[in-house]
């Protein structure tokens, strides 16, 4: 990998984080087979809820924020907790210091205090062919598929250490040739809302990875952060194309590529897979945070079926902002609206054993993360399912 | 010796090595205060990596154990340095994070616990200074698709009673070709073989010793073979029939592999490589049909007489 004299500069004479994530870039890059570093516009870091990065995160964080500072706008990821309501979700008061340590830690380096999954739904929004850095397999996947913009799959320490030095090594997916299309999917089955989860669930596994080009679904920008967040969590896939939907569809080439289809069949077959428990202790909306839009569905469902088990509701702080009205009458029935968190990255063991959640992530890691069983299904259905 | 790598996280380390041959989970795999291996399914469990040259083949497992890795070495618990066959992400981060030297590319089955062991995260090398390396050849001669093989006989000093292909040290600065061709001529007393292909370097640990093996692949137009002291059985074998004869030398279907080459025109396929590193079915090979041969039969002329076999 060649480096420009500035770049070897910030690896020889910068501060010591500047030096460790220059390091971490160029050794990051010479695996992944990069010719060079390549400046980004923004980074999204993973790796801020306690329950996942532990007191090995804990430490890390808290060393390297000591001399860094991020020099381009970036977003962190879920906490564990709600700073506010973590009594509420039962956190323990030793998990709750040190959660907060770490949030601060990533304030004290200037990362904005996002605490979401979704960063493209509070104001990050990189346009078409815009390199970035991005960590969260959810927003990634978003960012290259829906959005154009360009990123790979980061971990958390290569975002945060984008973030430190404005710069990605140059490979994968910020490459013309590693974003077309891989394989095409034909869905021969009518896919909306709910669907396009377990449409991601089924493509994800049955690809591993790739890009998928899906011929036959048409979707909103809410249908695809679904399926983003859903084919993410089954397959190593960053991103994918949709017919004539997408911003790359025209440039994927999905002419002769190997093919699935992909029927009713298979969506209910996943679905029953993918539902492991009989009787729900909680609703869990989330993962990733729902948008304020979503946040005013959910607030008319909840009005409409007055659930008799809890609801918990994951957001950001400022698509609960926007949808203040909503998230009042959902609290108001007795549903809580957290933010800084969400789903399965918080201790929502303490609270329940099954989960009812319409999201496919959430039904992938809830079983390993959270020792949780799931009851997978369409939101409303659900809200029906558990009506008082 | 040195075994020249790819360098991945700056640095020189220095320490007895430890070395496993599994993949490696930081998280829940090492304890971060003691640097006592813990995880159940480790080769290397209940050592500690504390000052040592930990070599395994790639991470795995969570993305949080490049943090156990800062911590380790934070601590002063952590490893010398780092060897590995495929670094990827989680082991890179850790090993950047943490300051400790890491090398890659290199075949970590050439390293055995207790060797002293100095990596080099500059240049990208490893050092073994009590272990030589010597270069080795192994010929494999072909007639009409079958492979020749021999037992080494009770005289030689290495690997007595293993099937092998013809072998032999190369000396001082001798081509290994010209080598080759030497002992194939000492060992079969064959004259005419046509050179048809030639392997990478395929390296294996013996003891204190590296051989570096140097393959060949020769055909010769006859199947008449005069053994001399070296050997004390000669057989011609499909190249999917090596995995009965056991035990072999080191690696020996792995060299067969690496000059294994369908004949591009007239003869009938020689048939399917052994598969590299023995799956089921050479398995099943082995231990099913032992054969009761032992027979010194080393003269047997091959089906199609002593004509020379048609060129590719």
């Amino acid at each position: 990998m060649r480096l420009a004299p500035r770049h070897k500069a910030l690896r020889d004479r910068g501060t010591g984080a500047q030096r460790t994530s220059m390091r971490l870039l160029v050794a990051l890059g010479e695996i992944y087979g990069a010719d060079r570093l390549i400046p980004v516009t923004s980074a999204h870091i993973a790796g801020a809820s306690y329950k996942m990065v532990g007191d090995p995160g804990l430490e890390f964080i808290e060393d390297f924020a000591r001399d860094a500072t991020v020099s381009i706008p970036a977003t962190v990821n879920p906490l564990g907790m709600d700073l506010d309501r973590w009594r509420e979700q039962g956190i323990p008061e030793e998990f709750a210091a040190k959660q907060r340590r770490i949030a601060e830690a990533y304030r004290r380096m200037g990362v904005l205090p996002s605490f979401s999954c979704t960063p493209y739904l509070i104001g990050l929004r990189p346009k078409r062919g815009e390199h970035v850095a991005w960590a969260e397999s959810s927003a990634a996947c978003f960012a290259n598929s829906v959005l154009g913009a360009r990123t790979n799959r980061e971990g958390g320490p290569s975002a945060l250490a984008s973030a430190v030095t404005g710069v990605t090594p140059n490979y994968g997916l910020h490459l013309d040739e590693n974003r077309r299309a891989t394989a095409v999917v034909d869905v021969r089955a009518r896919v909306r809302g709910f669907g396009f989860s377990l449409l991601g669930l089924h493509v994800g596994r049955e690809l591993g990875g790739g890009v998928p080009y899906f011929r036959g679904i048409r979707g909103t920008e809410s249908d695809l952060k679904w399926l983003s967040a859903s084919i993410a969590a089954t397959g190593d896939v960053a991103m994918f194309h949709v017919d004539r939907v997408t911003r790359e569809w025209r440039a994927a080439r999905p002419k002769g590529l190997p093919r699935l289809t992909v029927t009713d069949r298979d969506l209910r077959a996943i679905q029953r897979e993918y539902t492991t428990g009989t009787d729900a202790d909680i609703i869990g909306l989330g993962s990733p945070q729902l948008s304020s839009e979503e946040l005013r569905e959910v607030a008319t469902l909840v009005g409409r079926h007055r659930p008799r088990i809890p609801v918990w509701v994951f957001a950001s702080r400022s698509a609960r902002d926007a949808a203040a009205d909503a998230v009042a009458r959902i609290e108001g029935l007795g549903g809580r609206v957290f933010v800084d968190t969400c789903l399965e990255v918080t201790m929502i063991e303490n609270v329940s054993q099954t989960v009812a959640t319409p999201s496919g992530k959430g039904a992938v890691y809830l079983p390993t993360l959270c020792g949780q069983k799931v009851i997978m299904d369409e939101v409303e259905r659900l809200f029906r399912r558990y009506a008082s | 010796m040195i075994l020249e790598g790819r360098p991945v996280a700056p640095g020189r380390g220095e320490g007895r090595a430890l070395a496993s041959a599994k993949p490696m989970s930081f998280l829940g795999g090492v304890d971060r205060e003691t640097g006592v291996v813990t995880d159940p399914t480790s080769d290397i469990r209940g050592e500690n990596v504390l000052g040592r040259v930990l070599s395994f083949p790639h991470g795995k497992g969570s993305t949080v154990g490049s943090y156990v890795l800062y911590g380790l070495a934070k601590r002063g618990r952590g490893p010398a340095g780092i060897v590995n066959e495929r670094t990827e992400a989680i082991v890179a981060t850790g090993a950047i994070l943490g300051g400790i030297p890491l090398v890659d590319g290199i075949d970590v089955s050439l390293l055995r616990t207790g060797d002293r062991a100095i990596v080099d995260g500059d240049a990208g090398v490893v050092a073994l200074p009590d272990v030589a390396e010597r270069r080795v050849v192994t010929a494999f001669l072909r007639n009409k698709g079958r492979v020749l093989i021999v037992k080494r006989g009770p005289r030689v000093k290495t690997f007595r009673g293993a099937w092998s292909g013809i072998s032999g040290y190369i000396e001082g600065l001798e081509p290994p070709l010209w080598r080759a061709r030497k002992e194939v001529l000492e060992e079969t007393e064959i004259e005419a073989a046509r050179l048809v292909a030639r392997g990478a370097v395929i390296r294996t640990r013996h003891e204190s010793t590296v051989f570096a093996i140097h393959p060949f692949l020769f055909e010769v137009g006859s199947r008449k073979v005069t053994l001399d002291w070296e050997n004390v059985e000669a057989r011609w074998v499909r190249p999917e029939e090596l995995s009965r004869f056991r035990p072999t030398v080191p690696r020996l279907d792995d060299v067969l592999v690496s000059v294994w080459l369908p004949p591009t025109s007239g003869g009938r396929r020689p048939g399917r490589p052994p598969s590299q590193g023995g799956g089921a079915g050479a398995r099943r090979g082995s231990r099913g049909s032992r054969r009761t041969g032992g027979s010194r039969r080393a003269s047997r002329p091959g089906p199609g007489g002593p004509a020379r076999a048609a060129a590719p």
